[in-house]
């Protein structure tokens, strides 16, 4: 293949990177909405019950939030919850359903791939699940056989290429 | 480097990005000359030692106000330009 033509882009969903180690995947169908704002009023009203999780948390399979900064969060759910977005008594919804990424890393070389990507002390912990990952900001998460990045989806092309050379 | 967010604690500096020394811009427009302008954009104090800097952590996006020593690396103070 020619340096100028484009490369085959990965798949949206599935498998993106399967090494000696380690297996990327991005799992389908999960809901995604950011919200802005009064974070408790908008977790009592999209996932009531949701914990909010800071950097590195273990990240359940039911919905959870992990913040981004002060006012930001990004809600994850197990499918999507449709919410209308906008502005409503403090706080603000916007769908990102298709507009964010999650991959899961998987496999005894995850913590390796970790700490090749992630210079913050994971043990510290954080009120920010946001950290830059291989120079990508992404949200990070702790996950049973590893780890779960949520990142932009422009970035997720990117950042599979980036994993698969880890 | 560690640089602190008020918010997110330490974190590596590659996560900060340098927005310049606290300065107020030259107002009204209209009035203010080219040199004043091209002072404003270029001039810095950039002492060595004690030093005000403005810079925004890139992950949460806070803008932080952070007393620096800029001979030794040590963070002074740092305060987020927002309400807690």
């Amino acid at each position: 293949m020619r340096e100028t033509d484009w490369a085959p882009a990965r798949l949206i969903e599935g498998t993106l990177v399967a090494r000696p180690g380690f297996s990327a995947r991005a799992p389908a169908g999960l809901g995604r909405t950011l919200v802005s704002g009064d974070l408790a009023a908008a977790l009592a009203a999209l996932a009531p019950g949701a914990p909010v999780l800071g950097l590195y948390e273990p990240a359940p399979k039911t919905a959870h939030a992990l913040r981004i900064a002060r006012d930001r969060a990004l809600v994850v759910t197990p499918a999507p919850i449709g919410a209308e977005d906008g502005w409503r008594d403090g706080w603000c919804a916007t769908t990102v359903d298709d507009g964010w990424a999650t991959i899961e890393v998987e496999g005894d070389g995850a913590p390796s791939v970790l700490m090749q990507g992630c210079a913050a002390d994971l043990a510290a912990g954080s009120p920010s699940a946001a950290v830059l990952f291989a120079g990508f900001r992404v949200l990070l998460a702790r996950t049973p056989g590893g780890f779960s990045l949520h990142v932009e989806r422009p970035w997720l092309e990117a950042l599979s290429t980036w994993l698969d050379g880890a | 480097m560690l640089l602190f967010c008020p918010f997110c604690g330490p974190r590596d500096e590659t996560e900060f990005h340098y927005l310049g020394e606290p300065k107020a811009r030259p107002e009204p427009a209209a009035e203010v000359t080219d040199a004043a302008w091209a002072e404003y954009l270029y001039v810095n104090a950039n002492p060595r030692g004690e030093a005000r800097e403005i810079w925004l952590h890139r992950t949460c996006m806070d803008v932080l106000v952070m007393t620096r020593d800029t001979a030794t690396n040590a963070t002074l103070s740092v305060e987020s330009s927002r309400p807690a």
